[in-house]
């Protein structure tokens, strides 16, 4: 520990006795000195005295030339115990009488000869030489020689005096300091201590207590003051603290009730869902079943009325034609409902296409054009220049343009229909605007309200005198929203109606992960997104939600995942990438798994890959017979489905992920058309005497 | 007197149809599912077969895919029946192999229209 590491109490103490003793030593060397310089003189003073007696005393000897006297007196120096030796040189240098304190030590350093009289020091010794005279001839020189025995016996003594007085005085500075000090390092200590306590008790209620108004007091002072702000801040934050805690506790619980919340919205989503899709479900399978009777209904009555013409039975005719159209409008209503079911359960999907605006107008008239010559209208179309391709879902245009015309024709009686088309740009997007207006009977303010809202036809008794569900301006505004478009009416009662209705030129898909239905699409778009060291897994279900779920769970377990919303996709897409294993679902609206199944089994390239049925239809027995792998009832147990496919990986060697085979090529534009007037044939019951050909 | 296959598995529509196209001078020979369609197309060598899309066991597609693999019943027109008012079901006939489609409820005379056209391409060839 050095001196700086020292405590105060320590510190004080040794400064103190430091200073004391400095002070007490200098004082004594000086006075000690002063004493040895004074004594020195006063020693050199007596040897000289001793000399002069003791030439005086020796001069007759010398004048005589007596030595033993000579050697007498010098003898009588024995009484001087510090005198070690006394020699008289005769005047020509030589030795003369001779005394030393120790007889048989001679001293070594005894001068041969005389030297000049005084005194000098050599050494530890005073020398003295003295001229020996009588009556002021020159007899001799006399040398004497001390050793200064009482000078050094002095100084011992004085400097034992000086350092049993200092170490004396010393620890006097010692006890008087000791106690002095705790003036001075008290207060400190008790500020120390009492900041340790702080620190260790966190208690900010402590204060140091002042002892003196010195600057240790106004440190204490201060001291005291930064406590009591620490104080204060420490409630302050302890207090925020809480508060923090509190709204910490608060928000917690707010999260785990809206957590809870939202498992419960997900739950009622997913119940909601099901339902939904059971209802779907039901009304897919409802309106297949209702139309099978419904043939037979309307196929006996057709073939009756025949038979009854044939016989001339006109009155059964009558009656017969009446249950004919009668099965016809139900039939027309299962449709639309169908269809607005469809669009309620989300089921409605677009399947974009570039198609030639004027081409589907031209289809389109051809197609109505025996309605249109029914109530002898007259039909007029109007394309402007620039109105080109457009990029929509050709089916859904055409059934909203269909629904409009059939509308105009049922409702005009002897006037003028026209069809306006023209494109322009709005807000930075361009809008393909067409526009259906007719001389018709015309809508009324009120009635225009509920127009597009279902089972809403502007009067019951139209119902009865012109027929139709009033479903269709329901889908044909339906249709409009799912293309992002919008429909207008503007009409007066008598005098006929205008239809507008704006599709964007180019319609765009919302939906990720679902690949548009068209055959020349390109594949390899997905493909490029894939990574190449997966294997693929194709899932084909035609639910969004159920699609981003699989997809999601699929790529967790490392696979590259496609999906579609579609079978005939599905197998197109199959071919062109080669999964490793393909989910099907098996209700779907545009076609049915079980189909789907049959076909990739009979597909040599195709048939190895395993398939997991994955659906809400409970025939494990079909799936199994058709060359299912699997069958997996929604909804879906993860778990299960993983072992599944673990299965399925293992038993397989790696395959290639993506071939680069060109996707089939599309049918035929013929073929297209013919499925084209089909549809919109259907549509419009009273279309008679289509034909179609490839 | 021309001959045709009626290949449905529903009974009544059997027999309408089978009825109403006798009257307008047909011949007509039943299958009721798939299978039977298949031996009896070979066995009968009809001139033109009706065929229900929706059959259980083996579906029309299949059956039209094996008809047009098979040499002896290649050359005899197909018309698909198909029950759903859905665009992919008639390209599925048509992939298929069918020679043409109709919907049901079935338009008579569009029908009758549609296997006039068959029969006459059918000479042609």
């Amino acid at each position: 520990m050095s001196l700086q590491d020292l405590s105060i109490r320590r510190k004080l103490i040794l400064i103190t006795m430091l200073t004391s003793s400095v002070a007490l030593l200098l004082s004594s060397a000086s006075f000690l000195i002063y004493d040895l310089i004074s004594f020195r003189q006063l020693l050199t003073q007596d040897l000289t005295t001793q000399a002069e007696i003791i030439g005086y005393n020796s001069a007759a000897a010398m004048a005589f030339k007596d030595e033993p006297a000579a050697t007498a007196t010098l003898s009588a120096l024995k009484v001087k115990g510090d005198i070690v030796a006394a020699v008289l040189y005769s005047p020509d240098g030589k030795m003369f009488a001779r005394y030393f304190r120790n007889d048989e030590t001679l001293p070594t350093f005894l001068p041969a000869r005389s030297q000049e009289k005084g005194y000098r020091f050599e050494g530890r010794y005073l020398e003295v030489w003295h001229d020996v005279t009588l009556n002021g001839e020159h007899l001799g020189t006399l040398f004497l020689q001390s050793d200064m025995r009482q000078w050094s016996t002095r100084a011992k003594r004085y400097a034992t005096i000086c350092l049993v007085f200092v170490l004396i005085s010393g620890f006097l500075a010692y006890l008087v300091s000791s106690k002095l000090q705790k003036v001075i390092s008290g207060p400190i200590v008790h500020l120390e201590d009492t900041m340790r306590m702080v620190s260790a008790n966190k208690n900010y209620e402590v204060r140091a207590v002042k002892s003196y108004a010195d600057e240790i007091g106004s440190l204490i002072d201060g001291f005291n003051t930064m406590l009591s702000d620490i104080q204060h801040r420490d409630t302050a934050l302890r207090g925020a603290n809480d508060e923090l805690q509190t709204r910490t506790r608060e928000l917690e619980e707010e999260i785990s009730q809206r957590k809870q919340a939202q498992e419960e919205l997900l739950k009622a989503k997913y119940v909601a869902e099901e339902a939904s899709r059971a209802k779907s479900t039901f009304l897919a399978n409802m309106s297949h079943e209702l139309r099978t009777p419904l043939n037979a209904i309307i196929g006996y009555s057709e073939m009756l009325e025949e038979e009854a013409q044939d016989s001339g039975t006109d009155t059964n005719v009558q009656d017969l034609q009446k249950i004919k159209s009668a099965g016809k409008h139900l039939l027309a209503l299962i449709n639309d409902v169908l269809d607005l079911s469809k669009i309620e359960a989300g089921k409605m999907s677009l399947h974009l296409e570039t198609f030639d605006v004027a081409g589907m107008i031209e289809e389109i008239v051809t197609t109505l054009q025996p309605a249109i010559n029914k109530n002898s209208n007259a039909l007029r179309v109007h394309l402007a220049d620039q109105v080109g391709m457009m990029r929509a879902d050709i089916t859904k245009v055409r059934q909203i343009l269909f629904n409009l015309l059939s509308n105009a024709c049922k409702f005009t009686d002897h006037g003028n229909i026209s069809v306006d088309v023209d494109q322009s740009t709005e807000e930075g997007l361009d809008w393909v605007r067409f526009r259906v207006t007719d001389t018709g009977i015309g809508i009324s303010t009120k009635q225009q309200k509920n127009l597009f809202q279902e089972f809403a036809q502007a009067d019951t008794s139209i119902a009865r005198k012109y027929g139709g569900t009033g479903l269709g301006l329901a889908i044909t505004h339906r249709f409009v929203q799912l293309m992002k478009g919008r429909i207008g009416v503007e009409s007066q009662p008598g005098e006929g109606s205008a239809f507008t209705v704006h599709i964007p030129a180019q319609v765009t898909l919302e939906a990720v992960g679902s690949l548009p239905a068209e055959g020349n699409s390109d594949a390899s778009d997905v493909i490029a997104d894939m990574q190449a060291d997966r294997d693929t897994i194709l899932v084909i279900d035609d639910d969004a939600a159920v699609r981003e779920l699989m997809s999601r769970f699929l790529m967790k377990l490392g696979f590259n995942v496609l999906t579609v919303p579609n079978g005939e996709e599905g197998l197109r897409l199959a071919k062109q990438v080669r999964p490793v294993l393909i989910t099907l679902d098996v209700v779907m609206p545009d076609c049915d798994g079980w189909s789907i199944l049959s076909k990739l089994k009979a597909d040599s390239e195709l048939s190895k890959v395993p398939v997991i049925m994955v659906t809400i239809v409970d025939n494990e027995a079909k799936g199994f017979d058709l060359g299912a792998s699997n069958y997996l009832i929604k909804p879906v147990d993860r778990e299960r489905l993983a072992v599944l496919i673990e299965k399925h990986r293992i038993s397989r060697p790696r395959a290639i992920t993506a071939s680069n085979t060109a996707p089939k090529s599309r049918p035929p534009r013929a073929q297209k058309r013919g499925e084209v007037e089909a549809e919109a044939s259907e549509r419009f019951s009273h279309a008679e005497n289509l034909t179609s050909r490839r | 007197m021309p001959k045709i296959l009626l290949v449905e598995d529903n009974e009544m529509n059997r027999d309408m149809l089978s009825r109403r196209l006798e009257r307008r001078g047909h011949s007509v020979v039943m299958a009721q599912d798939g299978e039977q369609g298949l031996s009896m197309a070979s066995t009968e060598m009809p001139d033109l077969i009706l065929m229900d899309i929706s059959l259980p066991f083996m579906d029309g597609c299949e059956v039209t895919r094996r008809l047009k693999a098979d040499k002896r019943t290649r050359d005899i027109p197909v018309i698909a029946l198909t029950a759903h008012a859905l665009v992919t079901d008639r390209v599925k006939a048509i992939n298929a192999g069918c020679d043409d489609y109709d919907t049901k409820p079935v338009e008579f005379s569009r029908l009758i229209e549609k296997i006039q056209n068959c029969l006459v391409e059918k000479k042609t060839l």
